[in-house]
């Protein structure tokens, strides 16, 4: 669903992505680990076309090859890290959620606008309201909802409740998981927290300097046995702080 | 003697539907001990430490049956006699360092302005004072830093000198609201050990406000968890998986472990509290 092959970018003189390669298949959960720096966030951009490519190939969803920014977005949606500046502060939550249905012309928005407040379990009666009126978890299950109106494949987390407060994260990440499981949805998570990753992931790749040192299996993650030190010196820091 | 004593501490803000409490009767005593305060969003830990700070905005109010600090009654103390308190008697370490460092003056210049302010020194000692006070929050060449400006430094190393700012005044009581949330997780733990290294050699109260249970647990002598404005259980340090009352066993519970094979994660049911 997802392919990565040796993609590199470079802002300016600055490499940031040194030949990073991974696959993702359909309906896969896979973590991108590392620290502020380590280029886990630039590898969605590159997915979601907001940087560009300087080497290497990418391919996404149904579809292969280059696609039209119109067709990217009914493959992959983003949910970003902090739902306080990812809504317009001005368009009622209805409005959000209307717009990618009126671009792409499809049809019985009411109706479609309704089952998507259900599925991500907002009450009806919020579908006016603007985002202040809305708690941060709240608003994070609009940046959910938003990014699931196309029915894309593919969602593209980034620290999607890295913002959030602990009890509200348990809400979300259950609600992430319900919803992969019930459209079949492929993730691909970006997160600094191990603990997420084994909650909601099937694999992770840790990153360091732009480049992938590792890939593993949650069970790894879970038994503490990565193969590389960085990996290993990463899991202590989570587990000895 | 304990250093700060707070009893039936309340922070009041009025409203369009009366006045409502964010911190509603809070008692504890601090002595030269790292005490941690957690709770989240709304929790009113971090009016708490802006309370003892003397920092509440307008139009807030703050009262207590008992705020004493270090033997002296807090209370009705005038705007300037707290000016005098904040930085050489008690500080505050802030979340982000981007927000809180002065962008446009170097480092060791704004360190320096720290001691200019409430000093007797010279300039000479200031600015071997200043340096110490780096190397104290283990910059290795505290020189070189001190003429670099805020962007120049990464986050990690912005906190550090955050922190030597206030280290240089030697106060006795630090309150560190959320000093790590804006770090990188590998900096963090860095940061927490200079903060206990310096209660421990200088013996500093530490009042660490933070959202993260995990890292409270470790870092503090005593935790207080708070909900609603209140203290709903005080725990010693390693007793979080302890835990009695239901809110705070709830967020125990709601976190994902390392080792985490449950389908769904348990989730606080706020009604039941």
């Amino acid at each position: 669903m997802i392919r990565v092959e040796d993609l590199s970018v470079r802002f300016g003189d600055t490499q940031v992505l040194h030949d990073v390669s991974f696959e993702v298949a359909a309906g896969e959960s896979f973590a991108l680990v590392g620290e502020s720096g380590s280029g886990k966030s630039t590898i969605l951009k590159a997915l979601a076309g907001q940087v560009p490519v300087a080497g290497g190939s990418l391919a996404l969803g149904d579809a292969a090859g280059a696609m039209t920014a119109k067709a990217r977005a009914r493959q992959v949606q983003m949910v970003f890290q902090d739902p306080y500046g990812s809504l317009h502060p001005r368009r009622t939550i209805d409005d959000t959620l209307s717009e990618p249905l009126l671009i792409h012309g499809l049809p019985d928005r009411d109706t479609r606008v309704l089952a998507m407040l259900d599925a991500v379990g907002l009450p009806r009666r919020f579908r006016f309201r603007l985002p202040h009126q809305l708690s941060g978890g709240q608003r994070q299950r609009v940046a959910i909802a938003r990014a699931l109106m196309l029915d894309p494949p593919v969602l593209l987390l980034d620290e999607p409740t890295s913002a959030l407060d602990v009890s509200v994260q348990a809400e979300i990440l259950n609600l992430l998981k319900s919803l992969r499981e019930e459209k079949g949805l492929t993730f691909l998570l970006v997160t600094h927290d191990l603990p997420v990753v084994s909650f909601l992931c099937d694999r992770l790749a840790i990153l360091k300097a732009g480049r992938i040192v590792e890939m593993a299996g949650v069970e790894a993650l879970r038994a503490g046995q990565f193969a590389s030190p960085y990996g290993r010196e990463l899991f202590d820091r989570t587990v000895h702080g | 003697m304990s250093l700060l004593s707070v009893r039936n501490l309340r922070v009041t803000f009025p409203t369009d539907h009366g006045p409502v409490d964010v911190v509603r009767g809070l008692s504890f005593d601090l002595g030269r001990e790292r005490l941690g305060i957690v709770g989240e969003s709304g929790s009113g830990k971090s009016m708490t430490g802006r309370a003892v700070m003397g920092l509440v905005p307008k139009p807030g109010r703050v009262t207590a049956d008992e705020l004493t600090f270090d033997g002296q009654d807090l209370r009705g103390l005038s705007e300037e006699a707290m000016r005098g308190l904040r930085g050489p008697a008690m500080s505050m370490v802030l979340q982000d360092p981007r927000f809180s460092l002065n962008p446009v003056i170097r480092i060791g210049d704004q360190i320096e302005e720290a001691m200019a302010v409430h000093g007797r020194l010279g300039k000479r000692d200031r600015r071997a004072r200043m340096l110490d006070a780096l190397s104290a929050v283990r910059i290795t060449d505290p020189e070189r830093v001190a003429r670099l400006y805020p962007h120049e430094v990464s986050g990690g190393m912005g906190q550090r000198v955050m922190i030597a700012m206030m280290v240089v005044l030697e106060p006795a009581l630090m309150i560190a609201d959320e000093p790590t949330s804006a770090l990188d997780v590998s900096v963090r733990g860095q940061v927490l050990d200079i903060l206990a290294d310096l209660v421990d050699r200088r013996g500093m109260g530490l009042m660490l406000i933070s959202h993260d249970l995990n890292m409270v647990a470790r870092w503090c002598d005593r935790i207080l968890v708070m909900y609603h404005g209140e203290v709903v259980e005080e725990l010693a340090a390693g007793a979080l998986m302890e835990a009695q009352h239901p809110y705070t066993r709830g967020l125990v519970a709601s976190l994902p472990k390392i080792d985490e094979t449950r389908d769904r994660l348990p989730v606080l049911d706020r009604s039941r509290l």
